[in-house]
């Protein structure tokens, strides 16, 4: 190795000068862009998921259904003989929203075949999960949902 | 003295105005290789119908309100009252669909005659990347309306993002701006439809162009054994490739106009976050991915289905790193024509079984039930777990 390729190996100042401004660019570049992600990160929006009162639910028949919005979520409410039940609506395969048979007593995803029964367990299709629960409570003839 | 005399005047003082005509001379003129012809002009209409799309959907702009309140109602009012608001908006969601098609018959071209390979591999990826960036535009777009199928198109393909790996939740959340599809997933969706991917398709457009005509279009020849098109050999692109692309840009515009009177697109019933439509499916382009996602099942089935319809877009940008070979000619590659074949085909079987699914039609004189797989029930025997759905 000649003196001159040694030189060209060498570290120089200017060299050093380089990396030191293209490292504090990137900083600084990363540091403004951290609010900015920030910024874009939804914000907790959709309303309360505590206590949403199912419209004219003492009006339902037993055996019918009902949709609601629990924290800007679908729930279905169902009555039957024992009293309330309310489950999300959003299928667990891709978020289509639940139909309630009431002949069969089972939901039924309109999307792709899911079939859940009655306590929102998966029948079949491609549904990997049951239908989580909400809780419901009946008050003053009133009912309300709430995300469990 | 001439006005134009004086404005040539007034810039010759200011640039090197020779140099500016001199390169715009040698990109006029430059010799394409002999056999470049008509199916050499997908990658022209491509960029033909993104100046119709961005024109239209400036002017779309006018009048659209992307809130969920207003947005559709002002499309109903885009179509009934505004002049030629129906047909700025037809051509726009026609334009959208033959883009897409456009695209993927530019990329099939470039596929089967190699001329992805060296040392073009960078024009290759940015086309993938254009690719993706148009399905982008075109499922960004698809919400605007605000209807009913828009809606839940959404909603089934952000929850697709769902089920990607470790970050599918966050994913999701930041797609859709919250839990579920709403004014906020509107607003997104609205400002990368109409700022970002724009500038982005623009600035990708101009890489792709300036790395084609820096590396010319791909001959024949063995890597490596290129040569330089002799000028009495190729051919000119002005004036006789650029007169083949105004006659298909004529044509296009024709198909265009007539596509948007004869088969105009429904404005649709408004969105309902509170009832899912029966048997929605996506546009044509996905519906290869909508069937594929079907088949896997279980717990970690729509993981494994993401993972498998993401598969396609890495292989196609890693293609010409994968494809060592040096032949170019497709008799010379029947590993590479074969694979795209396959891959090709098994698209359009995916599509058509996708687009099938749910139907009943008469095949042979007899009736048939095609089922959510694709598989075929004579009606009579029905499947057994198709139960009817009853509110």
């Amino acid at each position: 190795m000649n003196q001159k390729q040694i030189n060209a190996n060498q570290p120089t100042r200017r060299g050093f000068l380089d990396w030191i401004v293209a490292a504090c660019s990137t900083v600084t570049a990363a540091l403004l862009a951290i609010p900015a992600v920030m910024y874009l990160w939804p914000a907790a929006r959709g309303g309360t998921a505590e206590n949403v009162e199912v419209p004219e639910a003492g009006s339902m028949p037993p055996g019918q259904s009902r949709m609601v919005q629990v924290g800007g979520k679908a729930v279905i409410v169902v009555r039957d003989a024992s009293g309330f039940r309310a489950y999300s609506a959003a299928c667990t395969h891709l978020g289509c929203l639940v139909k309630w048979d009431a002949a069969h007593r089972q939901f039924l995803c309109p999307c792709h075949a899911g079939v859940f029964d009655d306590k929102g367990a998966v029948v079949s299709g491609p549904a990997p999960a049951p239908l989580p629960p909400y809780k419901t409570k009946e008050i003053g003839g009133k009912v309300y949902v709430s995300a469990s | 003295m001439p006005e134009s005399g004086r404005l040539q005047r007034f810039f010759s003082a200011r640039f090197d105005m020779g140099a500016v005509r001199t390169f715009l001379d040698k990109q006029l003129h430059k010799r394409l290789p002999p056999h470049t012809g008509w199916l050499h002009v997908f990658g022209s209409l491509s960029l033909l119908l993104f100046i119709s799309q961005t024109i239209t959907g400036i002017l779309l702009l006018v009048y659209y309100r992307p809130t969920p309140e207003a947005a559709h109602s002002s499309i109903k009012y885009i179509t009934a009252q505004v002049n030629f608001g129906w047909l700025y908006r037809q051509v726009h969601a026609w334009g959208a669909s033959l883009m897409i098609l456009f695209v993927v018959l530019h990329m099939i071209r470039t596929y089967f005659s190699g001329a992805y390979k060296r040392p073009r591999e960078l024009t290759w990826v940015t086309g993938v990347l254009l690719f993706i960036l148009t399905i982008t535009f075109g499922f960004t777009g698809y919400l605007l309306p605000w209807n009913q199928i828009a809606y839940w198109a959404t909603t089934v393909g952000t929850e697709s993002a769902n089920k990607v790996p470790l970050i599918g939740g966050w994913l999701r959340y930041f797609l859709r701006g919250g839990e579920a599809v709403t004014g906020e997933t509107l607003s997104r969706f609205f400002v990368v439809h109409v700022i970002i991917l724009p500038w982005a398709v623009t600035g990708l457009i101009a890489l792709h162009l300036v790395l084609m005509r820096l590396n010319n279009l791909a001959t024949f020849e063995r890597v490596g054994e290129e040569k330089p098109t002799p000028p009495q050999a190729g051919i000119p692109f002005f004036p006789v490739h650029v007169a083949k692309e105004g006659v298909v840009a004529v044509l296009l515009i024709a198909v265009l106009v007539t596509l948007s009177v004869v088969a105009p697109w429904e404005i649709g019933e408004p969105a309902n976050a509170l009832s899912t439509p029966e048997h929605i499916k996506p546009e044509w382009y996905f519906l290869p991915s909508y069937q594929l996602l079907k088949y896997f099942e279980g717990p970690w089935g729509a993981v494994v289905g993401v993972i498998a319809c993401s598969f396609p877009f890495l292989i196609l940008i890693l293609w010409p790193f994968l494809d060592f070979g040096k032949e170019r000619h497709p008799r010379k590659r029947p590993w590479a024509v074969g694979f795209g074949l396959v891959g090709l085909f098994g698209a359009l079987f995916l599509g058509i079984l996708g687009h099938l699914s749910e139907t009943d039609m008469t095949l042979f004189g007899r009736r048939y039930h095609i089922d959510l797989l694709g598989w075929p029930h004579a009606l009579g025997e029905p499947p057994k777990d198709a139960p009817s759905a009853e509110h």
